[in-house]
């Protein structure tokens, strides 16, 4: 019993692990199964996310001191929801002028796309540098989100609470998107039989250009969203491209659901270990991994490609 | 899904998810976990030894990382190694010969490590090899170094390790190590906070043995280590780590953690309240990854071997240097990352201007030999090189949060100054084993 009770926060704390995991995959799920490009700038947009969160919440613009202090005086809530909303906005256009650069690749070797992607994460991560320096930052959080709370007797930080909550809300709103409305059926219609969708007057280029800039969106509000709890440097996009590539695999690439419960499993997986077998904690999730892909090499809720047939 | 069609009509390419997938592994392993910057080899070997006599530049290679876990101390240290360059420039170089100073990324990998110091001496034929962070990155270079006699400076990382059984010849370690601060920090935290322990340890050979020197003196003291918790290099969530604490409720947790890991560390715990019960001490604290974070994340008790505001001769002078020097970086006072950088430069090159050669043999004697008074080394003790160990011995600082600054960056409080003498690892003669110098293969550059 009392292993039973000594377990329990470690299970809520893998589920909200999962869930953050998941939200850092979900633009890069998007991407990938969308428009089959390996989006390998996925993380250095997320890491642009932070920063541009940074700004918006505590803006450093000694040119305009005057709008800065009195934008200085509003709740730190009201500015950190702008950042929440217009970070993403930001980083989307960032996004939008990538894939305009990367469609002299399409339809070509995937490695040309990729060293485009690879290209521009190092460009990114150098521009963060020249323009907010190498060193940590730190996004301010408004009270109500701060602090900690009793798990039974256990302190457990807020900002995860409604990190996670955060989570879910993110995803149902791009299962609705994709599910429900006449832009998600067209996003999806387009990757099924884009020749089709193109005699029936759809804009292909400009989806494609949308999808893009949505999945970078995401991307920068995982990178809004994880900033207070991984902290803000530039080099920070490593931590989040990496194991947003292992879920989407794991879960098969272009599913939603898929790259949820994949995120739910590596996050599982990792705050475990991180309590009973703390060594194996990053091992955890790629062990995860070679046993799920050697089973299933599609991972969990994959469909098979019709380019494979 | 499928693919949005190609638009155009580009000639068919055999392209598959799968083959997208097999090729994006392969990016991202190389790209890998530490940094989006790969280094690539392997290198060919076509060095020219012997060039004594000639009035060219001395050629330094720099092997701070600049990516990966250490990349904010690697810049740190780079920038004093630089200063003291420049300083030597300025008043006609070494030996009549200008410095010249070469760097290139180790990328906080060990295998990164060994290419670029095996390219450091065989292409670009550096005479010395300085800059390290990560105990692992350390060692690696060292054996390199030592491979082809190579003097290498080992500025920053502290495992004792690297002045215990991966010592060399041509190696010289200019930090404390984690034993020295063990002894520093550990006896009067158990004293104060309690006897049970929970060690929190970066799962590489720092960690490992900066955690091992503190459970010998917590035991020999009559404490207990109640748990052991490994934290895998570039862990970025915590949670289950405070979790954990929580339930086994120890009175003290020493961390070994450094790097972007710590800072991670610090605000994760900020965030859970758990910052000031139970009683925290980080081993080291080094400069670049605490500065910037806040006061509620400098918790604990902790180990440096500088301070910007130590009250001595010369510290005033230094940090004016560095900030007339360097007037842009964000971290606008010197910490002790680059303290040791710029020490260990200094003390290189002065030794080849006494040994009046680049001769390595000559010049690694000159080293051994070397005592720095307090004064020129801007601390409270003298401090000297350990020729059995090729550590320099030195003086070690307790500190903890400064909670009356003069000034915004005064952010420690030293509680105690411990001249070497007590804090001298007691087990690194037994097990460093040096290469005796015929062993060491010679140069003159």
């Amino acid at each position: 019993m009392e292993f039973l009770t000594n377990l329990l926060p470690h299970l809520v704390n893998g589920v909200s692990l999962g869930l953050l995991f998941a939200l850092i995959a979900l633009g890069f799920m998007l991407i990938v199964g969308v428009m089959e490009t390996i989006n390998l700038a996925h993380g250095s947009m997320f890491a642009l996310g932070m920063y541009v969160a940074l700004f918006i919440v505590a803006p450093k613009l000694p040119a305009l001191a005057p709008a800065v202090e009195w934008y200085g005086t509003l709740p730190l809530g009201t500015r950190y929801g702008v950042a929440l909303l217009l970070a993403p906005v930001i980083v989307g256009i960032f996004g939008m002028l990538l894939e305009l650069c990367m469609r002299r690749t399409y339809g070509k070797d995937p490695l040309y796309g990729l060293l485009l992607t690879f290209g521009a994460a190092l460009v990114i991560e150098e521009l963060i540098r020249v323009i907010w320096g190498s060193n940590e930052k730190q996004l301010p959080l408004p009270d109500a989100i701060s602090g900690a709370f009793m798990l039974g007797d256990l302190l457990y930080a807020r900002y995860r609470l409604f990190a996670s909550g955060f989570a879910i809300v993110m995803i149902v709103l791009l299962w609705l998107f994709l599910e429900k409305t006449p832009y998600g059926a067209m996003i999806k219609a387009g990757a099924h039989d884009s020749e089709m969708v193109r005699a029936l007057g759809i804009n292909l280029p400009r989806l494609r250009l949308f999808v893009f800039a949505l999945g970078v969106g995401l991307a920068a509000i995982a990178g809004v969203v994880m900033a207070p709890i991984w902290g803000i440097r530039p080099q920070v996009g490593v931590d989040a491209v990496v194991p947003a590539f292992l879920i989407i695999v794991l879960g098969g690439v272009g599913s939603l659901w898929g790259a949820v419960i994949a995120g739910l499993m590596v996050g599982m997986v990792v705050g475990l270990s991180g309590a009973y077998a703390s060594e194996w904690s990053l091992l955890s999730m790629y062990l995860l991994f070679i046993v799920v892909v050697t089973f299933r090499a599609r991972g969990l809720f994959g469909r098979k490609s019709v380019l494979d047939a | 899904m499928n693919a949005i069609d190609n638009e155009r009509n580009e000639p068919p390419i055999n392209t598959s998810r799968r083959r997208i997938l097999k090729v994006s592994a392969l990016a991202l392993a190389t790209a890998g976990a530490y940094g989006v910057a790969p280094f690539f080899g392997p290198w060919k070997h076509n060095h020219a030894w012997s060039q004594a006599g000639q009035k060219k530049p001395l050629v330094l290679g720099l092997t701070m990382d600049a990516s990966g876990q250490y990349a904010a101390s690697g810049m740190d240290e780079r920038l004093g190694a630089m200063l003291a360059i420049k300083e030597i420039n300025a008043k006609g170089g070494v030996l009549g010969r200008p410095i010249e100073a070469i760097h290139m990324d180790s990328e906080t990998t060990p295998a990164t490590g060994s290419r670029v110091a095996e390219r450091l001496i065989t292409r670009n034929e550096a005479a010395f090899l300085i800059g390290a962070l990560h105990s692992g990155v350390a060692n690696a270079i060292s054996q390199v170094a030592q491979k082809y006699g190579c003097i290498f400076l080992n500025t920053n990382s502290s495992s004792p390790t690297e002045a215990g059984k991966d010592c060399h010849r041509v190696k010289f370690v200019w930090d404390g190590n984690g034993t020295n601060f063990a002894l520093a920090i550990v006896k009067n935290a158990m004293a104060v906070n309690g006897k049970n322990w929970v060690l929190l340890t970066n799962d590489y050979v720092w960690g490992h043995q900066t955690s091992k020197a503190t459970r010998t003196i917590v035991e020999a003291n009559g404490g207990k280590i109640v748990e052991e918790l490994m934290v895998p290099q570039n862990t970025r969530d915590f949670s289950s780590y405070l979790l954990k604490i929580q339930q086994i409720k120890p009175n003290v947790v020493a961390a070994a953690i450094g790097g972007d890991d710590i800072k991670a560390l610090r605000q994760q715990v900020v965030q859970v309240k758990l910052n000031k019960s139970p009683a925290w001490i980080n081993n080291q604290q080094d400069w670049p990854d605490v500065y910037g974070l806040g006061p509620d994340a400098i918790f604990g008790v902790f180990g440096t071997n500088w301070y910007y505001r130590l009250d001595l001769p010369g510290v005033k002078e230094f940090v004016a240097a560095y900030q007339t020097t360097y007037p842009g970086v964000q971290i606008r006072v010197p910490g002790n990352t680059y303290y040791n950088g710029y020490m260990a430069t200094r003390e290189l090159l002065r030794a080849v201007e006494r040994a009046g050669t680049t001769n390595n043999i000559k010049v690694i004697k000159e080293l051994e030999a070397l005592k720095v008074s307090a004064r020129d080394r801007m601390q409270d003790f003298d401090a000297y090189m350990n020729p059995v160990t090729h550590q320099l011995q030195q003086t070690i600082y307790m500190a903890t949060y400064n909670d009356a600054p003069a000034e915004k960056d005064d952010i420690f409080k030293i509680l105690a100054k411990l001249p070497p003498k007590d804090v001298e690892d007691p087990e690194a003669p037994t097990t460093c084993k040096l290469e005796s110098y015929e062993a060491t293969p010679t140069y003159e550059m």
